[in-house]
């Protein structure tokens, strides 16, 4: 059934709910009976949007791109005075371990190996004075819950993903599609559980939860008959189940609010197996030379689902086209309707971004990682004319540095000894957690274009010193480019619980291309 | 109906605290007070005109037991005493009354209410002319707490039941209830019906279809009552399923966020043995080691928000799950949605705090110190100065005491919503609401009380009555006019769904996570018939304290006088062992953050005459960068990154006639590399506080594996499959799960891999176990899966899909099919 058709369909059906019996439901197999039914059941194929409306929208998708494990500000976006690899290195006195390059911005410098985004600079903003969240004893994972939640853990209820609130707010732009999908995570390594705990809908039902999809290189699995079953017997066993309900003595019964959320759910998913969008999924259906874009090194059939500990340290150079892959799939995911997209580097302890030893040598690989793709992705959807409405963002829980722990003077607790003179490569580079600066680099959605937010100090602590951002306003921006404002807020057990913490976050409004006039900056 | 019953202690209690920040005295220039709305005319009546203000705009934050600014206007006096400010008006002189000031809104720093309705000209002017008039206010009339429904006990004798309803008085209070609804008893549901609801209910399985043939064919009038009598008494099958149900009510998982500590070795022999209600909760209020995960709470890592400090978690959670109260507002300010306020959050969180817990407001410190009390005083008191261990005895006393009537209510309210679909009392968490039957309620939690609180008896109570044995009612509609018609149809929950598709297929989980010891749960009272006392050893006395890294190997040589038909060695070690006999490698585990118990058969290891026993056991230095902060922290501590260290073991040797029994104790030699071997040292009892082991490690060591297989989707780690259907990750209490199936529910159904796996190994089972002729699999499938034959066209229609003969493919598909029918997902 083509989209358009759907869609007519379940207009319709919102508009006229009396004209679907019951019964005809099954047989229709269209959303026929939501407008009848209670908030809660599975509405639309997906969420259906929810009206705000009070904030004109400026982006209509978000793509996060997730560095996670703690990406050091000074070794990528906001580079220091670089200091060689010696031995009998005194570590106080390193700052950066890479040199710095221009970007096609003048004056504004990434590090060294950041090439490919260095010359789309001048479609970005740069925000340098991204505070995290001050938890005295870091742990990533309760940074990452408060970064995608925007609260704190714990919590007395559970906090939805921001992926979950844009879902259930918005729904998606494709109602084949799911509205928030989330690619990149493993959920059965280091800290799953901690994981698990924010990548979910929350209090707001698991029907705006996370579409997880762990390999991009596997995606198409997700959305295509279980392994090793054709597409025909797929086809045969739903037509058999259909014959077999309107057999069934006790289907003829009637229905019930169960019964009806059920089969429709069922019919939802066999919508987004059987459409069009599903193909979004499948990234070899896109030309090799332009898989190569974000993964120079692709081979078809390549995978990498080996176990983790396969490359050692030279994992993160081994994961190069995983991430890449990543990002490809989110532009086709975007070309098909998809609301909200993550793609994260993947959270391992002590792998990728989370460098607690050989941090420079890693970041070498993190680097190829990251860079040419994000920047093949704002470069294609500059292309086909969607950069102006997708908001990129590129994020980390908190930055690294060589010596400060958490926020500077506050003695959180080391958690990486640093030996007073470094003779040993692998003690080079930032292997501590630090939360008193950090980097947001987004693209689009109605985002200044060569704008940098944010001035850090040159000398350590590398502090925020001018126009710090906080969780709560960079939410609150990522919300208002998409017209929701800052205390949009659902109901749960009585109480109002909002996009951002208690409804406070105010945007960022210096970040726009069009700021708006009559909002008040956060003193 | 209110409840006539007032308790003016919690108010006067709340008048005591005060606000940090008072509100800046600015009176009102004669200029501003020509700007004020002149005094309404005419006689003013309090109910009539006032009240009606107060309500909508001021008891909120200043009466109910709240006093904003320590202002508080419960009654006239108070009123009139005013609080932080000052007096609030003087008869007859409105315009300079401060009250007539804050809420005219011509300041606009200082207004009120500051949340609420704002009050309007008019309403200042009746307001003015009031205090003008001398404020008058009747005296039967206080704004004051309400005392909340459900919470005082009845006396069975005041709840006289027909003796039409004498087998079973539920039904008597439900047909009470239906004559004035205008609803007659429909015909009640047939056998099959009962039956499925009946097993999923009790040990949350379908009817095996011998056990469904032979309950059909039963035609003695009282087989619904035996077979729900016999299902109680299958006490591993009612342990594994309501497990999941206490799981998630006291966020117990076998592996969390949080570093919380599992209850599972206490839960589960706990549901195995029935415990009392009262002492089941008593033991998780004031808890041993085995129990006090729930109480800990859970607190990720570095610093937690003052309203989600650990005994704040504990005054929340004891609160929701026993008293179905929501505390959670009141942890961080004054509740808008109740009427618990912070003092109340603080003074249950005080009995589980080490010391005075300061009041944070919304997290900022307010100077004031929580008062340690219990949140209905007249229940009784908690004794402030008492120790951190008394005062939990204290609360346990006060919680299962006669007089708090909630405890009981709560629960069998949580029953009534689990097999009905909806509470007496809904959302099950507001138990200050009455119910809509209130009658059924008492009864029902006073027959709990008095049958000594046995849950499985309140069960029976309620799967035996006819109410519950109404025809299926579908929800939805109408939610704010409910009224009782029947149990509603619910779904399968995520471990009834997958239980029930193990069981079609008779496929079992590879592996459980939660290691329950099914045998030794189940032989309650075994542990007591061990005739030896297994001690803590290592070589050398301190090792309990800390001990230097290292492999110690400790050996024991055992006259055995026949050989064992019947021989078991349960140990444990920090961190690790290698168990040998006679030089034969028998198992080995390391564990380096919770010394699990563990157990091995060793009967046909042994022999008659002399035995080796040797257990190779090492102490792990902190050495792992993983650790890295533990190890500081010790270095700074210690000077030294040693650890504890110590091994216990039970040897559980028979032979007809023969207990050769030996244990862990000074008999064995030790040898630590270097020195010659020594004689052990014993470190102490299974209770030693390092490690905690308690009665749990006797009771499995007097335990046998359990071999009957038939593991439970309860005892797994949730899975895609179990997430998505609904099992909850256990970070916050859940009392209820959503059952209402989602289009990702559905997808992870459609094509997942944890379930195409399950079926694909199912099929394969089947298609050497099953029947090969297809006619006879469907019928049987059918009869299981759904508790009937397959009509004629359904027959027809699945033979076709299974294929002749029968494929895998074919076995796998009809599987899928019949497990997404709502008829079998649904329970009617």
């Amino acid at each position: 059934m083509n989209i358009n058709r759907l869609l007519a369909q379940h207009e319709f059906s919102r508009a006229r709910p009396d004209l679907w019996s019951r019964r005809d439901f099954l047989k229709t197999a269209s959303a026929a009976t939501l407008a009848a039914l209670a908030a809660g059941s599975p509405r639309s194929l997906w969420a259906a949007p929810e009206a705000t409306a009070k904030l004109t929208p400026t982006a209509d998708r978000v793509i996060i791109l997730w560095m996670a494990g703690g990406m050091a500000h000074t070794e990528t976006f906001d580079p220091k005075r670089f200091t060689p690899y010696s031995a009998g290195l005194d570590p106080n006195a390193v700052l950066c371990t890479f040199p710095s390059i221009p970007t096609a911005v003048e004056g504004v410098r990434f590090s060294e190996g950041l090439e490919n985004l260095a010359q789309v600079m001048d479609r970005g903003t740069l925000i340098r004075g991204m505070q995290a969240a001050d938890l005295g004893f870091i742990l990533h994972s309760r940074h990452q819950y408060h970064w995608h939640t925007g609260y704190v853990p714990p919590q007395t209820v559970a906090a939805p993903h921001i992926g979950a609130w844009i879902a259930r707010t918005l729904g998606p732009l494709d109602s084949a599609m799911p509205a928030f999908i989330n690619v990149g995570q493993r959920f059965d390594l280091g800290e799953a559980e901690e994981l698990k705990a924010f990548t979910t809908a929350g209090f707001l039902g698991s029907e705006y939860g996370p579409f997880n999809i762990s390999f991009a290189e596997q995606a198409a699995d997700a959305v295509r008959p279980p392994a090793g079953m054709s597409a025909g017997r797929f086809a045969n066993r739903e037509k058999i189940y259909r014959r077999l309900l309107e057999a069934s003595p006790i289907g003829q019964e009637g229905s019930s609010y169960q019964q009806e959320s059920l089969l429709r759910s069922l019919d939802n998913a066999h919508r987004l197996l059987g459409s069009p969008a599903a193909k979004a999924f499948d990234i070899t259906l896109e030309p090799e030379e332009s898989i190569r874009r974000y993964f120079p090194g692709y081979v078809p059939g390549v995978r990498f689902d080996a176990p983790k500990d396969r490359l050692g340290a030279k994992y993160e150079e081994g994961m190069v086209g995983r991430f890449g892959l990543g990002c490809l799939l989110a532009r086709r995911l975007c070309e098909s309707g998809a609301r909200f997209i993550e793609v994260t580097t993947e959270y391992i302890p002590f792998l990728n971004w989370d460098t607690h030893e050989n941090g420079h040598s890693r970041l070498v690989g993190m680097k190829r990682m990251i860079d040419a793709p994000i920047a093949q992705l704002v470069r294609d959807l500059e292309e086909r004319g969607m950069l102006d409405r997708t908001l990129i963002v590129l994020a980390s829980e908190f930055s690294r540095d060589m010596m400060v722990e958490g926020k500077p003077d506050k003695g959180v607790k080391d958690q990486v000894i640093v030996p007073d003179v470094i003779n040993d490569p692998k003690f080079y580079g930032m292997h501590r957690h630090f939360t008193a600066a950090g980097n947001v680099l987004l693209f689009g959605g109605g985002m200044k274009r060569g704008y940098v937010h944010g001035v850090t100090a040159d000398e350590r602590p590398c502090r925020t010193i001018k126009d710090p951002v906080v969780l709560e306003d960079l939410h609150a921006t990522i919300y208002r480019a998409l017209g929701i404002p800052p205390d949009h807020h659902y109901e749960i057990e009585k109480r109002p619980f909002y996009v951002t913490s208690d409804g406070k976050g105010r945007a960022v409004e210096a970040l726009f291309q069009n700021p708006n006039p009559g909002s008040r900056a956060r003193s | 109906m209110e409840p006539k019953h007032f308790y003016p202690a919690v108010a006067v209690l709340c008048v005591l605290g005060t606000g940090t920040i008072a509100m800046v005295r600015a009176s009102l220039s004669s200029e501003q007070q020509t700007q004020l709305p002149p005094p309404a005319l005419g006689q003013v009546d309090f109910v009539r005109d006032i009240k009606p203000i107060f309500e909508v705009s001021c008891v909120q934050c200043h009466a109910r037991g709240k006093a904003k600014g320590s202002f508080s206007l419960e009654t006239r006096e108070d009123f009139l005493e005013g609080g932080e400010t000052g007096t609030p008006a003087v008869a007859g002189k409105s315009a300079e009354s401060l009250v007539v000031e804050l809420i005219s809104g011509l300041d606009p720093e200082n207004i009120m209410p500051k949340k609420g309705k704002k009050l309007n000209a008019e309403q200042v002017a009746v307001f003015r002319a009031w205090i003008d008039q001398g404020m008058p206010w009747p005296k039967e009339i206080a704004f004051i707490r309400h005392e909340p429904a459900n919470l005082r006990p009845r006396e069975l004798a005041d709840m006289p039941v027909a003796t039409a309803f004498a087998a079973n008085p539920i039904d008597g209070f439900v047909d009470a209830y239906f004559k004035p609804h205008g609803i007659t008893w429909p015909a009640l549901v047939d056998d099959r019906t009962y039956a499925r609801r009946v097993w999923l209910d009790v040990v949350g399985l379908l009817p095996p279809t011998k056990e469904l043939m032979e309950f059909l064919e039963d035609s003695a009038p009282d087989k619904r009552g035996r077979l729900v009598q016999r299902l109680l008494t299958d006490r591993r099958g009612y342990a594994d399923h309501w497990i999941t149900f206490w799981n998630d009510m006291l966020r117990n998982d076998y592996k969390a966020p949080g570093g919380r500590k599992q209850i599972t070795d206490w839960l589960y022999p706990a549901l195995a043995d029935n415990l009392p209600y009262d002492r089941f909760v008593a033991e998780l209020i004031d808890p041993s080691p085995d129990s006090e995960g729930f109480t800990n709470g859970i607190v990720w890592r570095g610093t937690v928000n003052a309203s989600m400090q650990p005994p704040i978690q504990a005054a929340q959670n004891v609160a929701q799950v026993f008293l179905g109260v929501n505390l959670k507002c009141a942890s961080c300010h004054d509740s808008f949605i109740n009427e618990y306020t912070l003092a109340d959050a603080y003074g249950l969180a005080g009995v589980y705090a080490s010391g005075p817990l300061e009041i944070a407001e919304c997290d900022k410190p307010t100077g004031r110190f929580g008062k340690v009390k219990f949140l209905y005083e007249s229940l009784g008191t908690i004794d402030a100065d008492a120790d951190r261990g008394q005062r939990k005895k204290q609360l346990a006393e006060i919680m299962t005491s006669r007089k708090n009537g909630r405890l009981s209510r709560t629960i069998v309210n949580r029953f009534w919503q689990r097999f009905m679909g909806r509470g007496l009392v809904e959302p099950v968490d507001e138990m200050d609401k009455p119910a809509w039957s209130p009658e059924v309620m008492d009864w029902l939690a006073e027959d709990l009380v008095a049958h000594g609180y046995d849950l499985k008896h309140t069960i029976a109570r309620i799967l035996t009555s006819r109410a519950y044995q109404l025809p299926g009612v579908s929800p939805g509609e109408n939610e704010s006019q409910f009224v009782f018609h029947g149990p509603r149809v619910r779904r399968l929950d995520a471990e009834q769904f997958v239980d029930a598709i193990m069981a079609l297929t008779g496929v079992e989980y590879p592996a459980e996570a939660a290691k329950v010891n099914r045998s030794a749960a189940l032989s309650s009272g075994a542990a007591a018939a061990l005739p030896l006392a297994p001690r803590w050893i290592w070589d050398n006395p301190g090792a309990v304290e800390r001990t230097k890294a290292g492999t110690v190997t400790f050996t024991r040589e055992v006259e055995l006088a026949a050989a064992p038909t019947e021989a078991y060695i349960t140990l444990a070690a920090d961190n690790s062992f290698d168990l040998r006999i006679n030089g034969k490698k028998i198992g080995a585990k390391s564990s380096r953050s919770n010394t699990g118990t563990n157990q091995y058969e060793v009967t046909d290891k042994l022999q008659a005459g002399r035995n080796t026993i040797t257990v190779i056991a090492t102490n792990e230095a902190i050495d792992d960068k993983e650790r890295a902060t533990e190890a500081l922290q010790a270095l700074k501590t210690y000077g030294t990154l040693d650890t504890s260290a110590g091994l216990i073991l039970y040897a559980r040797i028979r032979a007809p006639g023969q207990v050769m029994d030996f244990v862990s104790d000074a008999a064995w030699q030790s040898e630590a590399e270097g020195p010659a071997p020594v004689a052990s040292a014993e470190l102490g009892g299974v209770d030693l506080a390092a490690w905690n082991l308690g009665q749990g490690f006797l009771r499995f060591a007097a335990s046998t594996p359990d071999r009957s297989g038939g593991q439970r989707a309860s005892a797994v780690l949730g899975n895609p499959l179990l997430v998505a259907l609904g099992r909850p990750n256990r970070e916050q209490v859940v009392t209820v799960r959503a059952d209402l199936a989602t289009t990702l529910q559905a997808l992870e159904l459609a094509n997942g891999s944890t379930f195409a796996a399950m079926l694909r190994r199912g099929a394969e089972k089947l298609m050497t176990d099953a029947p090969s002729e297809p006619e006879r699999f469907v019928s049987q499938l059918y009869r299981h899966a759904l508790g009937r034959d397959p009509t004629a066209p359904e027959a027809t229609l699945a033979v076709e899909l299974v294929g002749r003969p029968a494929s895998r493919e074919g076995v796998e598909d009809l599987l899928w099919v019949v497990a997404m029918l709502p008829e079998f997902q649904l329970i009617r």
